[in-house]
């Protein structure tokens, strides 16, 4: 009973709202027929020259770029715009501000930091900061100053991470604070810390925490030897943790390579892993393969990553670089 | 060799089948991938076509209107994005080769796609170094597995081995005959049949044409495998019957391919090599192969060839 009640009363409406409807569009008729002056087929002595073609929202920026100034001289900036459509919410910030009124502060401001060549790669990795407020920028850069950084340090900060003006100075105080007190750092440790790699500090945090557990508890480094480390490669912090625990399980595990060897050469851990893998293999095969300074026959650990394979063979293979590369097709 | 200093030229030149060599635990999809972004890179460095122009007709339309020949910003590099990209350059295997196997791997470029799949429908035998270890046997019959028996060994020697290999082989040769696809009691087959081997009709299933034993140094041997629809992990159970029937227990560590058809190692480009000007080259020494030998890609009898 309920239910047929209901249908009805739906029933009922619609009808009711069609006729409504159909009442308004017949009105509308007659008003327009009412106006209508102008065959369609006459010839017209107005400009016309406002009214375009419908043009719906595009997919990418070069739509808009012969008819936005705007677009055009961040062009002239060498600002890479198809990387930055990559990123649809980005590029529709990008296309709402005016180059006059919103950008051209920025970029002058910037320009004191970047070179003028790299200004349009700053840009490109980092486009949402022109949409940060100038104020904003200039209390991190003087928060920078505050910290005792160098004009030249600060100039290098900049200009290797674009990403560092994004964050509030409570973000990379805290930052800043963290490496400090993770590694046990002092303040010109930190400055020669920030200005060597200041992408480290704007980096994943969890990424940072897991790569120190890495090398602190999986591949067995003492606090001193891991601050010399993040002094001298920070890189290292940066690395995935499992191609990194990789090399070294290789080095030290299969090639015996001792924790202080390691720590006189450092950089040994950058070096992916094939390359050491084949490079020792093919000294091993040679009968070379002796990495203890002591001993006769001594062949250095930068002879793993150091240089091209002609300069390796040639130094430390003592042979032909085609003996190297037939070697290798051997693995 | 031609120097390339159009992309346009360079991009039309890069048809055809390529010889890489491929490194262990890298897969073929990888290698795939680092050689079309090569290409796509350095084809992006040489010099392009010149910008195109835009012509603009402006001005109001009761007036007599102007028209202007204006740079198309739309046609930037920088804009409307780099001139190749990956979805430009087709890429295609012409037999896979597992994970862990390393060795030659013939790979097609844009119009060299067809070749790879007459060559895969062509079945050109392979050979194979297949390294293996007794005295250990793994789940996964290979190095990475888990370690599930041990068993002394001392008692192999090269002739007990050479002794259940010829076996292996001979029993493979009835195979083959069931898989040519001819009728086993007709005359036609054995016409065939006694002037060689027979190629297999389908690539179901794996048959093994010639083994034997290359490297005996206890516990590590090596074996040569020449074969046809074989794969990675087909091999590693050959090296474990081998462990088994010798009454003991192998593992497999290696899988090298020295040779597909008529590529063999010397052909074969490095990683450090996969750059364009070698992959020209390499793209014409292919050409040359498959010129020289025309039953590489369409076989005319059943009769293994290569």
């Amino acid at each position: 009973m309920n239910l047929s009640y209901t249908l009805r009363r739906y029933f009922i409406f619609n009808i009711k709202s069609k006729f409504n409807r159909s009442l308004s569009d017949a009105q509308n008729f007659l008003e327009v027929k009412g106006k209508q002056q102008e065959n369609p087929l006459d010839s017209i002595r107005k400009d016309m020259s406002e009214i375009t073609p419908y043009f719906p929202e595009s997919f990418n920026l070069s739509a808009y770029i012969n008819s936005s100034q705007s677009l055009q001289n961040l062009l002239h900036l060498n600002i890479n715009l198809s990387k930055i459509e990559k990123q649809p919410h980005i590029a529709e910030k990008i296309l709402k501000l005016d180059f006059n009124n919103d950008m051209k502060d920025h970029i002058l401001f910037l320009k004191d930091y970047v070179d003028m060549e790299n200004i349009g790669l700053f840009i490109t990795k980092n486009p949402l900061i022109l949409c940060q407020s100038i104020e904003d920028l200039q209390v991190r850069l003087n928060y920078l100053e505050s910290k005792h950084f160098s004009a030249d340090q600060i100039k290098q900060i900049i200009s290797r991470n674009p990403f560092w003006l994004m964050f509030s100075t409570l973000r990379i105080d805290k930052r800043l604070g963290y490496f400090q007190q993770k590694f046990n750092l002092v303040g010109k440790e930190i400055r020669q810390l920030v200005t060597r790699q200041p992408k480290i500090i704007t980096y994943n945090l969890h990424h940072i925490n897991t790569n120190s557990f890495v090398i602190k508890e999986e591949m067995g480094f003492n606090d001193d030897e891991i601050k010399f480390l993040i002094l001298n490669i920070p890189k290292l912090w940066m690395l995935h943790q499992k191609s990194l625990l990789e090399r070294f399980n290789y080095l030290h595990n299969v090639i015996k390579i001792q924790h202080d060897a390691i720590m006189t050469h450092p950089k040994v851990l950058l070096c992916r892993n094939f390359r050491i893998k084949q490079r020792h293999l093919f000294l091993k095969s040679l009968g070379r393969a002796q990495y203890e300074s002591i001993k006769e026959n001594y062949v250095p650990i930068t002879a793993l990553y150091e240089g091209t394979d002609v300069e390796f063979c040639r130094n430390y293979g003592k042979c032909h670089i085609d003996n190297f590369n037939m070697f290798l097709k051997t693995l | 060799m031609v120097q390339i200093r159009n992309a346009a030229v360079a991009y039309k030149t890069l048809n055809g089948l390529i010889c890489v060599y491929k490194p262990s635990c890298v897969s073929v999809r990888q290698v795939q991938h680092i050689i079309v972004t090569h290409l796509c890179r350095e084809l992006n460095d040489l010099p392009g076509r010149p910008l195109e122009k835009r012509v603009e007709i402006v001005g109001p339309t009761n007036a007599p209107m102007e028209v202007k020949l204006v740079p198309n910003y739309a046609d930037d590099p920088l804009v409307c994005g780099p001139r190749y990209i990956h979805e430009d350059i087709r890429c295609s295997w012409a037999t896979h080769l597992g994970l862990f196997s390393s060795g030659v791997l013939l790979l097609g470029i844009n119009d060299g796609t067809k070749l790879t799949y007459l060559l895969n429908t062509a079945r050109p035998t392979r050979a194979f170094k297949v390294h293996g270890q007794f005295g250990k046997g793994t789940d996964t019959y290979f190095w990475n597995g888990k370690t599930v028996e041990r068993a002394s060994f001392g008692h192999v020697t090269r002739a007990k081995i050479d002794r259940v290999v010829a076996h292996i082989q001979a029993a493979h040769q009835k195979t083959m005959y069931e898989l040519s696809g001819l009728h086993m009691d007709s005359q036609t087959t054995y016409d065939i049949a006694s002037e060689g081997l027979l190629r297999p009709a389908n690539s179901k299933l794996p048959v093994i044409y010639g083994i034997k034993c290359v490297h005996f140094d206890p516990p590590n041997f090596t074996l040569e495998i020449q074969s046809v629809n074989e794969y990675d992990k087909y091999l590693w159970t050959l090296v474990h019957d081998l462990g088994v029937q010798l009454k003991t227990v192998a593992h497999c560590t290696a899988v090298q391919c020295i040779r597909q058809g008529k590529f063999t190692l010397p052909l074969a480009l490095l990683r450090k090599h996969w750059q364009m000007e070698h992959l020209l080259n390499n793209m014409d020494q292919c050409r040359q192969i498959l010129e020289d030998n025309e039953n590489l890609l369409r076989p005319k009898s059943a009769q293994l060839t290569i």
